[in-house]
């Protein structure tokens, strides 16, 4: 019976939009397990990217505690919280978001020089490992701006997977490619979703996921409206 | 990989890191210029105690200026010599005249007069002549430097410096004085020129035995000539070079155009690296988002401002470097001390750092949210 990899007990976010505080986020209970691909569905402005921000360490909740591991992480530092996102994520954005400055594997293996230590070599074997699965060899020394959307974002997965995270997050990852390129993202990412050890959360729109899908939670006007495991695949823990 | 990322940042955004570069270069041309111009002026305000040779001067009392005291009683002189750590005492003679050009111009002359046992006061380089030539009985030399000024005179040219009679015998090179163009002749001559009383000298000056404290000598002969006022080369010196930078309003008109120079340099520093860190802000929010924490994105600013310091301070100092080396042996007073450039350097990365703060700031406030948005 896995353990949580994350779990979020009362979240819920205000914001202040000019004047008032708005609660973005109502309270929300949710367990992430290892290896289960969960896809956040829902209306624009429904709070899916303030959902995943929180579970990335990234926003702040306005309440609530969160848990990695069993291990309570609200009261932590900034930068404490940055070092648990640079060894336990992975984040996919919608655009590539890859720095022009740095070459294609610079851009892979910034993050896990960026606190001072040196980037173990075992790294970089492992971002050229990356770039040739996902056919992308003859890139490795190029610039971001001399790459076409889909291999942008293909290599911002491989910067995201380099770390071999436990938990990777994508916020609609293949909506702003054309059809073309967004095909191939896709395929990567559902040849991810089989990992058995990784939790993949995703925030999409594209139909063409959902059948990858181990979970499916639909969130409407900042709440959870349906979270349903796919015929076949019980709660972790949970016994028939 | 922080100050690797800093650097790639720098080269990708090469407009910026220009507009920074210029900033520094700004600082440490405008300002090293300027200063080179000032110490240029101090070298010939003192030039005559600089290069006399003695240790110690004897002048009147409450001089404040070199170009500006007293006579004295020659046998002041004779008083001290026997004191037991003297190597030698010896009143000297120098004072403003009056040089009449060809065209009827008048020309102020700082004139010094020399005998061929003088210790003190030689001039230090010729350009024409000699030393000889000099000494002649009507012989006078001028700063190739000042020609221009009076008309250029060939060597054998008669004219009239306060009603005498004298003759270019040499050219000196590189003798600039402040309050007036440095002139040598025979001590003859210049008693008559200066018009000064027999018996007495415009200061007298000491050389020290190897080895004696400058302090206990200053007070041992300030005891023997209690009327005078007596300083080593350098506090006269010091004194001077104070008294023309309070009494001119130079010292304000420099002080104020090294401000100028340094507060350009840093708004260019402050606009442009704010500018570069506005570009890069999407940047910084993806590596916060993928764990670099607000000290790794300090890291990363800080290498920045210091590799643009440090790359700046190299262009500024091989341009200032030419400039001083284009202005030696001319018309500018020029002269940048030792000790001056290492200061200049530190002062403008000081200047660097500041400039770069507000850059800093924005770049440590950058959310890691905003990269969803
Ligand atoms: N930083 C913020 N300040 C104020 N309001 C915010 C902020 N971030 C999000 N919001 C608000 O919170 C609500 C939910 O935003 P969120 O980005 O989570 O929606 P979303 O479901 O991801 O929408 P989309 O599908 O358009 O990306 C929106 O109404 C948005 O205006
Ligand atoms: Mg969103």
């Amino acid at each position: 019976m896995p353990e949580p990899i994350l779990q979020l007990a009362g979240i819920a976010r205000d914001f202040y939009d000019g004047r008032n505080l708005r609660r973005v986020l109502e309270k929300t209970d949710l367990d992430i397990y290892p290896g289960e691909f969960t896809i956040l569905a829902g209306p624009s402005g429904s709070g899916k990217t303030t959902l995943l921000t929180i579970m990335g360490l990234i926003l702040k909740p306005s309440e609530g505690s969160i848990a990695i591991r069993g291990r309570a992480i609200t009261k932590m530092s900034e930068s404490a919280l940055a070092s648990l996102r640079l060894h336990n994520y992975g984040f996919v954005f919608q655009l590539a978001e890859l720095l022009p400055a740095l070459s294609v594997m610079e851009n892979i293996i910034v993050a896990s020089g960026i606190q001072g230590r040196r980037v173990p070599a075992a790294l970089r074997r492992r971002a050229e490992e990356l770039l040739d699965g996902f056919g992308l060899a003859d890139c490795i020394n190029l610039r971001p701006l001399q790459l076409s959307g889909g291999q942008k974002q293909r290599v911002a997965i491989a910067r995201a997977l380099v770390n071999e995270p436990a938990v990777l997050l994508c916020d609609e990852p293949t909506s702003a490619l054309d059809s073309e390129s967004s095909a191939i993202v896709l395929d990567v990412l559902k040849k991810l979703s089989r990992d058995t050890n990784r939790a993949m959360i995703m925030v999409t729109h594209d139909p063409r996921v959902f059948p990858f899908a181990d979970r499916l939670i639909k969130i409407e006007n900042g709440a959870i409206v349906s979270d349903t495991r796919t015929i076949g695949q019980p709660l972790p823990g949970e016994t028939h | 990989m922080r100050s690797i990322v800093a650097l790639k940042i720098l080269l990708y955004d090469k407009a910026t890191t220009a507009g920074s570069l210029i900033g520094v270069i700004a600082i440490v041309f405008l300002v090293g210029q300027q200063l080179a111009v000032l110490f240029g002026l101090f070298t010939y305000m003192s030039v005559l105690v600089d290069h006399s040779g003695a240790d110690i001067w004897i002048c009147s009392k409450n001089t404040l200026n070199i170009n500006a005291t007293d006579t004295l009683p020659e046998r002041y002189a004779d008083r001290i010599s026997g004191l037991p750590f003297i190597a030698w005492a010896e009143p000297v003679l120098f004072g403003n005249a009056t040089f009449i050009t060809r065209d009827g111009k008048a020309e102020s002359l700082q004139v010094v007069g020399l005998q061929p046992s003088s210790r003190a006061l030689w001039p230090w380089r010729f350009h024409e002549g000699s030393v000889e030539d000099m000494l002649e009985d009507e012989g006078l030399t001028l700063e190739r430097l000042d020609l221009g000024v009076y008309g250029d005179p060939k060597i054998g040219d008669v004219f009239e410096v306060n009603d005498v009679r004298m003759r270019i015998s040499a050219i000196t090179q590189s003798i600039k004085g402040f309050s007036g163009r440095m002139a040598f002749t025979n001590v003859v001559k210049a008693r008559k020129i200066l018009k000064t009383t027999p018996g007495r000298c415009k200061a007298v000056v000491v050389k020290l035995k190897p080895g004696v404290p400058l302090e206990e000598a200053i007070a041992g002969i300030q005891a023997v000539l209690p009327d005078t006022e007596v300083m080593s080369s350098a506090q006269l010196s010091a004194r001077t070079r104070i008294y023309y930078v309070k009494n001119t309003g130079m010292g304000g008109s420099f002080g104020f155009s090294t401000m100028i120079g340094a507060l350009v340099g840093i708004i260019i520093i402050t606009l442009t690296m704010y500018t570069g860190v506005l570009q890069r802000q999407k940047d910084f929010a993806v590596l916060r988002a993928l764990g670099a924490r607000k000290s790794d994105i300090f890291v990363i600013v800080l290498c920045q401002s210091l590799i643009i310091a440090l790359v700046g301070i190299f262009i500024g100092f091989l341009l200032l470097g030419s400039f001083l080396n284009g202005t030696v042996d001319t018309n500018l007073p020029v002269y940048m001390p030792r000790r001056i450039a290492p200061m200049l350097a530190l002062g403008t990365l000081l200047l660097c750092m500041l400039g770069s703060l507000l850059a800093v700031r924005k770049a440590i406030s950058v959310e890691p949210a905003s990269v969803f948005r």
